[in-house]
C-alpha cells in the first residue's frame, strides 16, 4: 500500500511538472536563449541524416490542419471500363493491366510522379547521384532545385563529397531507358549571375538531350513550408567565403564568432507582367527547352495560375505548406501558406475546367499510391516527392529509391483498378468522397455522410 | 550518341580546321574585299551625318544579356570575373550621354547553342556596326539603318563588279524607305501562310527566311511584345506590352540585317524589366548607378557586318564571309 502512495505521489508531482512544461513553450524559449538564431532552423548541418528527419517536426500537430486523408477513394459495383478492358484484353482485368504512362510538363512518363527538386543543402545534394540513378531507371522526371551550380560548382565539385551540378544532370539522364523521363533545372537570381540557363543551354554535352525534349528550365515563384521566402542554407565559414560575392549571409564569414552562417537566397520579385515576360524570354531564348513553374501555397493562386495557363507553360507545380521543409525556419513552417488540401480548394474552379496544355503538379506531404490516386481524381496530373525519395536514398541508394517508387505504383495500381479504371485520364471527382462538408463543397466531390 | 546533327557538325568541323588556307582562295578574296568596301561605305556615311567612330570596349564587369539563350563568355579578372562583350549596348549608353551620335565596329563574342552552328547565320565571333542616337525616336534609328544599307549595296555593286562576277551574284537595287510590318501583322501573314509560329517570341530563324524570301525586298519588323527582347527595349507608353523596337530583315532569304530599339534609360523601368529576365541586379551595379544619375533618351541599332557581307555577296552560309570563323562547339583556328 505503502509504495503505491509513494508511486502515486512521484506521478502526481511529474504530472503538474509535465502540465506546466507543456502549457508553454518552454523547451522552445531556452533553446532561442542558449542558442540565438542557430535555434531558428530545424536544420542542424553537422548531422545530415538526422535534419532530414528534423524538418517532420511540423507534422507534430497532425490535427491542425485537414489533410488529403480527408479523401477517400470510392469505388462503384458497377464498372463498365472494367468490361471495356476485359473486352481489350479478352480475359477479367487484374490490377497490374492498369496502365500509368502519361504526360507530364511535355515529358513522357512512367507514372505521373517526379521527384521534386531538391537543392543544395547538404543533406540532399549528398545523396542526389542516387536519386539521379533511381529516379532515371524508374522514367519519372526528377528537379534539380536552386543554387547547386553556384554552390558545388557547375561541372567540378568544389567539395569531393559533395556532387557538382552536371553529375546530378548526367548521372540523371545517361541512366534514362528510352526518351521517357526529362529533367529541370531551376535558376535562382544567384544562379543567374553565372547564366546557368545559358550554359546549359550551350552544352555540348547536354545538348543531345535537349534535342530529345528531355530539359526543362523551371522558374520557382515561391516554395510550400516558406512561400514568400528563398532559399536557406546554413554554411561553414569558408564556404561561406567562397560565396561572399554572391550571397547575401546573415553576417559575415571573416568575423563570424559562430561555425556556421546562414545563406539568404532572394525570393525573387513577381508581378503578372513581369511572369509572363519572364515565360515569354524563356521560350525566346530556349525554345527547345519545356517551361515549368513552381509555386508556394500562395493566397492569390487562382490569379498566378491564369497567368501561366494563358502564357501556355508546359506543367504549374504548387506545394503546399507542407511541402519542401528541408531547410525552413520554424516560424515559416508554424505560420505560412495554405495547407496542400485547402491550396487544391482555391484553384478547384482551374482544376473543374482545364483548357490549354499545361500539367498540374502538386506536392506537399504526399508518399504513397493513394496520395497520388486521389491528387490525379481531383484532376491534377501528377505529384512530386521530396522527402520520401531522400530518405529511401539514404536509407538503401538508388536501389531504396526504386524500391520506394515501385511500391508508390503498385498501389496506385491496385487503387485505380479497385475503382474499376485502367488509364489515368479516366479517373475524375467522381471516384472521390470527402469526410468534410465543407472541403467536400470546395472541392465538388461527395460528402461521404450525405 | 551519333545523330544526323553530330554528323553534319563533324564534317563541318573537318572544314574549319584548315580555314587558314581559304584566304588563299580566289573567292575568299573577293569576299573579304567586298567587305572592306562595305565596311568603308558605312563609316564614311556616317561620318558624314556627324557620328563619331569609338574604339569598342572587349571586356567588362557585365554585358548585353539579351542573346536569346547563348552564353557569354566570362574571363578571370584578376580573380574576379569579367564578361567579353556580347554587344556593347550597355556602353553605347554610356557614350550617347556625352557624344550624341556614335558607333563601333564592336566585335562580339556569344557562346551560342549547339544547334545554332548548322544554321549558316550564327557565329560566336562576330562584328557588329553598333550605333546609337542620343534624343531619337525609333523611327530616327530606322531611316539611319534602310539608309546605310543601300550605302552599302551601292558602293559594292559600283566598286566591285570584279568581285560579284566571281561570286556569281547580281546585286538587287534596293530605294529606302522600307516596308514596315508590326509585329503582329507578321505573325498574321505568316499564319495565313500556313507557317505555326507561337506570339510573343520572336520569330523562329526557318520563319524570318521564310519572310524574307516571300517579301521580295528590305523590310523593318516593329513593335515587338515585350518578353521578346532585352530589358533595354523601350516599353512604348500608350501601348503597354509593345516596345518600340525593329529588325530589319533581308530579302532572298538572307534572314536578320540588324536589330534595334528605343532604349529604356529610366532607373525604375529598368529594375522592372531586368526581372523579367532573371536578371541579379546586384550584376550591373555600375549601369543601374548610371540610370539612376540620368541619361538622355536614345535609339539605335546594329549590323552584323559578316550578316551583311553574306547577303551582298549571296553566300549560303555567314561562316564563308569571316577570316577563321568560330562555330558553336567546334574548336578551330
Amino acid at each position: 500500500m505503502k509504495i503505491f502512495l509513494t508511486l502515486h505521489r512521484f506521478y502526481s508531482l511529474f504530472s503538474d511538472l509535465a502540465e506546466i512544461w507543456g502549457s508553454y513553450p518552454f523547451r522552445e524559449i531556452i533553446e532561442r536563449a542558449r542558442k540565438g538564431v542557430d535555434a531558428m532552423y530545424p536544420a542542424d548541418a553537422l548531422k545530415p541524416s538526422i535534419m532530414l528527419l528534423k524538418g517532420a517536426n511540423i507534422y507534430k500537430h497532425p490535427t491542425r490542419y485537414a489533410t488529403l486523408d480527408e479523401l477517400l477513394l470510392l469505388p462503384p459495383a458497377f464498372t463498365p471500363l472494367r468490361l471495356k478492358k476485359m473486352s481489350e484484353l479478352l480475359r477479367e482485368p487484374v490490377f497490374t493491366d492498369v496502365d500509368l504512362r502519361h504526360s507530364l510538363g511535355g515529358f513522357n512518363v512512367m507514372m505521373p510522379v517526379m521527384v521534386a527538386s531538391m537543392g543544395s543543402v547538404h543533406v540532399a545534394n549528398k545523396i542526389s547521384l542516387e536519386i539521379a540513378r533511381g529516379a532515371a531507371r524508374m522514367g519519372i522526371p526528377m528537379g534539380i532545385g536552386e543554387n547547386v551550380a553556384t554552390m558545388w560548382g557547375y561541372s567540378k565539385r568544389v567539395k569531393s563529397g559533395q556532387p557538382c551540378f552536371k553529375e546530378r544532370v548526367m548521372t540523371y539522364l545517361e541512366n534514362l531507358d528510352g526518351d521517357v523521363g526529362g529533367v529541370t533545372i531551376q535558376q535562382s537570381v544567384e544562379d543567374a549571375y553565372n547564366e546557368l540557363w545559358n550554359r546549359v543551354y550551350s552544352d555540348p554535352d547536354i545538348e543531345p538531350f535537349i534535342q530529345k525534349g528531355l530539359i526543362g528550365f523551371e522558374i520557382k515563384v515561391g516554395q510550400g513550408s516558406k512561400p514568400g521566402l528563398g532559399g536557406e542554407v546554413r554554411l561553414s565559414r569558408e564556404e561561406a567565403e567562397r560565396l561572399m560575392d554572391k550571397y547575401h549571409l546573415s553576417e559575415d564569414p571573416r568575423s563570424a564568432v559562430r561555425d556556421r552562417v546562414e545563406r539568404h537566397s532572394a525570393p525573387g520579385t513577381f508581378l503578372p507582367e513581369i511572369l509572363r515576360g519572364m515565360i515569354r524570354m524563356m521560350r525566346n531564348n530556349y525554345p527547345r527547352c519545356r517551361i515549368w513553374v513552381k509555386l508556394g501555397p500562395f493566397r492569390d493562386l487562382p490569379e498566378v495560375l491564369d497567368v501561366l495557363t494563358s502564357e501556355g507553360v508546359d506543367a504549374v507545380w504548387i506545394d503546399g505548406r507542407e511541402g519542401g521543409t528541408g531547410m525552413s525556419p520554424y516560424a515559416s513552417m508554424r505560420h505560412l501558406g495554405l495547407p496542400l488540401i485547402a491550396a487544391l480548394c482555391s484553384i478547384s474552379r482551374q482544376l473543374e475546367s482545364r483548357v490549354g496544355s499545361t500539367s498540374f503538379i502538386v506536392s506537399g506531404r504526399l508518399y504513397d499510391g493513394g496520395h497520388l490516386v486521389k491528387c490525379l481524381c481531383l484532376g491534377l496530373d501528377g505529384v512530386a516527392f521530396g522527402r520520401p525519395v531522400a530518405v529511401s536514398a539514404w536509407i538503401a541508394g538508388s536501389r531504396g529509391v526504386e524500391n520506394y517508387l515501385k511500391t508508390v505504383e503498385l498501389e496506385a495500381k491496385m487503387l485505380i483498378s479497385a475503382l474499376g479504371k485502367y488509364r489515368v485520364r479516366d479517373l475524375s471527382r467522381e471516384d472521390l468522397g470527402c469526410l468534410d462538408r465543407d472541403i467536400a463543397e470546395s472541392l465538388g466531390v461527395r460528402y461521404v455522410y450525405s | 550518341m551519333e545523330t544526323e546533327v553530330s554528323v553534319e557538325l563533324q564534317r563541318l568541323a573537318e572544314v574549319l580546321r584548315q580555314s587558314w588556307k581559304q584566304v588563299r582562295t580566289p573567292k575568299m578574296k573577293a569576299i573579304l574585299k567586298v567587305q572592306d568596301v562595305a565596311c568603308d561605305a558605312m563609316r564614311r556615311y556616317l561620318k558624314s551625318k556627324g557620328f563619331i567612330e569609338l574604339l569598342p570596349p572587349i571586356i567588362g564587369p557585365v554585358t548585353d544579356p539579351g542573346i536569346r539563350g547563348a552564353k557569354q563568355a566570362t574571363i578571370d579578372y584578376y580573380g574576379r570575373e569579367y564578361k567579353v562583350m556580347s554587344s556593347a549596348i550597355l556602353y553605347k549608353q554610356v557614350a550617347v550621354s556625352g557624344l550624341g551620335k556614335i558607333f563601333f565596329m564592336s566585335p562580339n563574342v556569344r557562346l551560342e547553342p549547339i544547334d545554332s552552328a548548322l544554321t549558316g547565320r550564327h557565329l560566336v565571333e562576330f562584328v557588329q556596326l553598333d550605333l546609337e542616337i542620343a534624343e531619337a525616336s525609333y523611327f530616327d534609328a530606322m531611316a539611319v539603318a534602310e539608309q546605310l544599307l543601300s550605302e552599302a549595296v551601292n558602293a559594292v555593286r559600283d566598286t566591285c563588279q570584279k568581285e560579284l562576277e566571281l561570286l556569281g551574284r547580281q546585286l538587287p537595287t534596293i530605294k529606302p524607305p522600307f516596308k514596315k510590318l508590326t509585329y503582329d501583322e507578321t505573325i498574321e501573314y505568316l499564319r495565313m501562310r500556313g507557317v505555326k509560329v507561337r506570339y510573343g517570341v520572336e520569330i523562329p530563324w526557318d520563319a524570318e527566311q521564310l519572310l524574307s524570301k516571300l517579301i521580295g525586298e528590305p523590310f523593318f519588323v516593329i513593335d515587338y511584345p515585350r518578353g521578346a527582347r532585352g530589358f533595354y527595349d523601350r516599353e512604348d507608353e500608350r501601348r503597354p506590352g509593345i516596345l518600340r523596337d525593329f529588325d530589319l530583315i533581308y530579302p532572298e532569304g538572307y534572314g536578320e540585317c540588324a536589330s534595334g530599339a528605343e532604349r529604356e534609360y529610366r532607373y525604375e523601368k529598368v529594375l522592372e524589366r531586368m526581372k523579367e529576365t532573371g536578371e541579379d541586379p546586384r550584376k550591373y551595379g555600375w549601369y543601374l548607378e548610371m540610370l539612376r544619375e540620368g541619361i538622355p533618351p536614345s535609339a539605335g541599332f546594329g549590323i552584323g557586318v559578316e550578316r551583311l557581307t553574306r547577303y551582298l555577296c549571296g553566300l549560303d552560309f555567314v561562316w564563308e564571309a569571316r577570316l577563321c570563323p568560330k562555330l558553336a562547339g567546334i574548336y578551330s583556328p
